[in-house]
């Protein structure tokens, strides 16, 4: 049940907000839970996303759907609470004002022409201007050209932008998008990602799921990692690897004597093994922090000069793989 | 007890169970398109899957059974044939229609829906074995549901009898022309069945329309039968396949189902070109059908 | 002998022009097909399994000419689509014996195949399950599976990890990796994902709107740049100062620097920049282009629905 907080909710008196306003929404969700049944898709989670993208992550059926079924207030939380700007997001039309939600299946009307369909959208947010409002949603995503032909001619990724535009046509704090590079290629991935990041740049909240890993990593180091429902891990992926001390981190060394600085890391403290072929060497390193201080003077002293130096698993699939295996 | 000095050291063998490549035989279009046959006919009948899909054809084939069985009994009893092996097809011709319209939705509508069928085309099998694999067994599990009762009849009735040899050769012959002209109206059926399902991914669909296609013609036969001339009385029934059958049968093996006159050999001629015209659209279907 | 030869092949639909004028040569190996949706990938792929015919141009698979002996080519290559193409109802391991079956093996040995395919890919005791009840990854399998079973040559797959959590998606890179090398077949990925394509694949060729835009060995397009990347997780300013004060231009890019490579020197002079610092020295790694530069600089092309 939704345990919404009466004083938080905007008085029905209160103005509507005018569009073109921005001003961080934060979303917070402290304790979230939703199950079905026996079945809990969503367990005990805590978090706040504020401006910036962050992305969202986890294996199939880990609750991600879930997640931003409720934070985009289709579905209540079992239990805990789930706010939008201070808003519960369930069962409170207002928070749309703030929110756009970009679903992974959504057909649209392939006979509208894109700015038909932003337009239309603007309207139902009962947007004073809303051909204005859909002329600006349509700049941002770059489809001004193509505004004017209908959206089965479209690619997918203009889809997709024209998507995004109507999301995004009354100006929201807080965007939603549910595996947005599905099926996009690169050339289409790289161009909604620096929209993307523009936006987060401009302060607007950005929270998107994605499968894939590599995608992830170039958006944005943010992720919210769920695993089985509960909440593994937040923030900077590289920060969240470093907290796993008790996982050794591995580097890969190519030097001109790779034999011989074995020998000498086998003598370190901050070292718990090391494999030797014909690629070079591979450390773990028990103590990141030693062991990285460690190495140049050691190649020093030896004589040894060092022609790379590997961080090899804290990749965000490393990171993502050790959090799901944990 | 010492062990032997003599005794040898022990030995071990990793065995090579990685990929193995294929050297045999590689049988060409024909043995695929038999197998997708036969796959067809066991699918038909539900056999390798689940419970589910055995119900309908196998109570049909009780249905069918049953009949014989009954025809059998009472010929056993009294001596009197109550169903002949002509007659038996359009005795039990209503539940093998709808086995029709179950049967073959199955067998195309399913792969259809499914979008396997770029699987089988990206192999050396050609779409028009494919169709024609699936004509035949949906033909052939037609075919089998009448021909299996026939025999039963057979072997009742050839016990039956009194002649001796002679009649038990007369029976037998009785039974080839049962069983052939089932094959006749198995094949025109499955013809316009297989068409019609081919057209739809839907198997609800394709069902209704195989019943339609069926059936819309049956009424106005019906009512020319009652109200037209001899002449419309006796052509009319070609209009629907299954009394287009029964004339074929009235013409073909001399029994007196209904009135056809002196248009016997066009009830032919227009069966073989139905069935000549359902292959020719099922082979550009599938032709035409994206991979 | 290449693996796949086009000569200014074409397809022309009445409103696009799927392929236009492709010329490439494909060697044998892992072969990593890249562009946009739309961009013709899956035309080429059912012209070469001769399921469309083109418009004009030559194209040879495995030295034959697919409009003419489809039948030949189609007896030795693989498909695995991209969309779902399972029927629901069959056991995974008659379905394949099926398709085994299909592709010309006698009974015996179909059973056999299927069984070391589906071994192959990764399939136990689930492959006596109905395909119905599998996940995304098994399904995916299945479709190798039955794209394996009869020893080709040659596979095509479209998408192979579409649909797929990280770790099925590192399974299946993995399986395909092994496919390639050790099993001794060719394969085709179509992929959109260029850090796939860039970890398993020998080869690229890059199609846009229809021709060619680039066909290369993926070690020449990832070679090395004369720039090391240094990243230490503290200090960055000081080292880059250090640097400069030992002659070399350190230039910022998020928490890296990077410095001209210029000689062998250059290690040392950073090396001893770290250590005289007491830096911890997370990354010291000479830079390579990667394939996604080729993308990153063209504009988004629009096409007609497919």
């Amino acid at each position: 049940m939704n345990t919404a907080q009466p004083h938080t909710l905007p008085a029905p008196s209160d103005p509507p907000q005018p569009a073109g306003r921005s001003g961080e929404r934060t979303v917070e969700l402290v304790n979230v839970s939703r199950w079905y049944g026996n079945v809990v898709a969503v367990n005990d989670v805590t978090m706040t996303l504020g401006a910036g993208v962050t992305g969202l992550l986890g294996p199939n059926g880990a609750g991600k759907t879930t997640l931003l079924h409720m934070m985009s207030g289709f579905l209540p939380p079992s239990q805990g609470t789930l706010t939008v700007g201070g808003a519960p997001a369930w069962r409170n039309p207002d928070v749309y004002r703030d929110l756009g939600l970009v679903s992974e299946r959504e057909s649209v009307h392939g006979f509208l022409t894109a700015r038909e369909f932003v337009t239309a959208s603007a309207k139902m947010h009962r947007l004073p201007q809303p051909e204005a409002a859909a002329r600006r949603a349509i700049e941002l995503v770059e489809m001004t050209e193509a505004q004017d032909r209908r959206i089965e001619t479209f690619s997918k990724g203009m889809r997709q932008r024209t998507r995004v535009a109507a999301a995004l046509v009354h100006d929201p704090a807080v965007l939603l998008l549910d595996e947005p590079f599905n099926g996009m290629d690169p050339r289409q991935r790289l161009h909604m990602m620096d929209l993307l990041h523009g936006m987060g740049d401009a302060g607007r909240t950005v929270l998107f799921s994605s499968h894939i890993l590599e995608e992830v990593e170039q958006v944005s180091g943010t992720v919210q990692v769920i695993v089985a429902g509960r909440l593994a891990a937040s923030g900077d992926y590289r920060t969240i690897r470093r907290l796993m001390t008790h996982r050794p981190h591995v580097f890969v060394i190519r030097s001109t004597d790779d034999r011989q600085l074995a020998v000498a890391l086998m003598n370190e403290e901050s070292v718990g093994g090391i494999d030797l072929d014909a690629t070079g060497l591979t450390v773990r390193a028990v103590d990141y922090g030693t062991f990285t201080r460690a190495l140049p003077r050691i190649a020093l002293r030896e004589g040894i000069r060092v022609r790379a130096l590997i961080p090899s698993d804290e990749s965000l699939e490393s990171v993502f793989s050790y959090l799901v295996s944990a | 007890m010492p062990r032997s000095e003599a005794a040898s050291a022990p030995t071990g063998v990793i065995h090579d169970i990685g990929y193995q490549r294929y050297t045999g035989p590689r049988l060409g279009r024909g043995y695929a398109a038999r197998s997708l046959y036969v796959h067809s006919v066991r699918t038909a009948f539900g056999i390798g899957r689940s419970g589910k899909a055995k119900v309908f054809p196998w109570f049909v084939v009780g249905i069918a059974f049953a009949v014989a069985l009954i025809a059998v009994a009472i010929r056993s009893q009294s001596g009197t044939v109550i169903i002949s092996y002509l007659q038996f097809p359009d005795t039990v011709g209503v539940p093998v229609l709808l086995l029709l319209a179950i049967i073959a939705p199955e067998l195309v509508s399913r792969e259809l829906r499914a979008q396997v069928l770029p699987l089988y085309f990206s192999r050396p099998l050609r779409r028009t074995d494919y169709a024609l694999a699936k004509f035949s067994a949906l033909a052939t599990s037609v075919w089998l549901v009448f021909a299996g009762p026939q025999l039963l009849m057979f072997l009742g009735g050839a016990f039956s009898r009194t002649d001796g040899a002679s009649g038990v050769w007369d029976e037998f012959t009785d039974l080839l022309r049962g069983v052939s002209y089932a094959a006749m109206a198995s094949v025109i059926f499955s013809a316009i069945a297989i068409l019609v399902a081919s057209l739809s991914g839907r198997r609800a669909v394709a069902a209704a329309s195989i019943v339609a296609v069926f059936l819309v013609t049956a009424p106005v036969v019906g009512v020319m039968e009652a109200v037209g001339g001899e002449t419309a009385r006796q052509i009319v029934p070609v209009i629907n396949p299954v009394t287009l059958v029964e004339g074929v049968k009235t013409w073909l093996y001399g029994t007196h189902s209904i009135q056809i006159g002196d248009f016997g050999p066009a009830y032919l001629g227009i069966a073989c070109g139905l069935v000549a015209v359902c292959t020719a659209l099922l082979l550009a279907r599938y032709r035409k059908v994206a991979a | 002998m290449a693996l796949i030869e086009t000569r200014a092949l074409t397809k022309q639909y009445p409103r696009v022009r799927a392929l236009d004028t492709l010329t490439v040569d494909v060697e044998p190996g892992i072969v990593g097909l890249v562009g946009a949706n739309g961009a013709g990938k899956s035309t080429l792929i059912k012209i070469l399994l001769g399921l469309l015919q083109p418009t004009s141009g030559e194209v040879r698979v495995l030295g034959m000419d697919p409009t003419h002996r489809s039948e030949e080519i189609r007896a030795r290559v693989g498909y695995m689509p991209e969309h779902d193409c399972l029927p629901v109802d069959l056991v995974a391991a008659e379905f394949v014996t099926h398709m085994a079956r299909m592709s010309g093996l006698p009974s015996t040995a179909a059973r056999e195949r299927a069984s070391e395919a589906l071994r192959h890919v990764g399939l136990y005791e689930e492959r006596y399950r109905q395909i119905g009840g599998y996940s995304t990854g098994m399904k995916q399998r299945v479709k190798l599976a039955q794209a394996l079973v009869h020893d080709p040559d040659l596979l095509l797959l479209d998408e192979p990890t579409n649909g797929l959590d990280p770790a099925g998606r590192d399974a299946m890179l993995a399986l395909i990796h092994r496919i390639g090398t050790e099993f001794g077949i060719s394969v085709v990925v179509c992929s959109h994902l260029l850090g796939e394509v860039e970890r398993i694949c020998d080869h690229l060729v890059a199609i846009d709107g229809g021709r060619l835009l680039r066909s290369d060995r993926i070690s020449a397009m990832t070679v090395q740049r004369d720039i090391l990347a240094i990243e230490v997780d503290e200090g960055t300013e000081e080292l880059a100062a250090r640097l400069a004060a030992s002659g070399l231009s350190a230039q910022r890019d998020g928490r890296l620097l990077l410095v001209p490579l210029e000689s062998d020197q250059t290690y040392d002079t950073i090396i001893g920049a770290v250590a005289a610092l007491d830096l911890p020295l997370h990354r010291l790694d000479q830079r390579r282009h990667r394939v996604a530069e080729l993308f990153a600089n063209q504009p988004e092309v629009t096409h007609a629905a497919q």
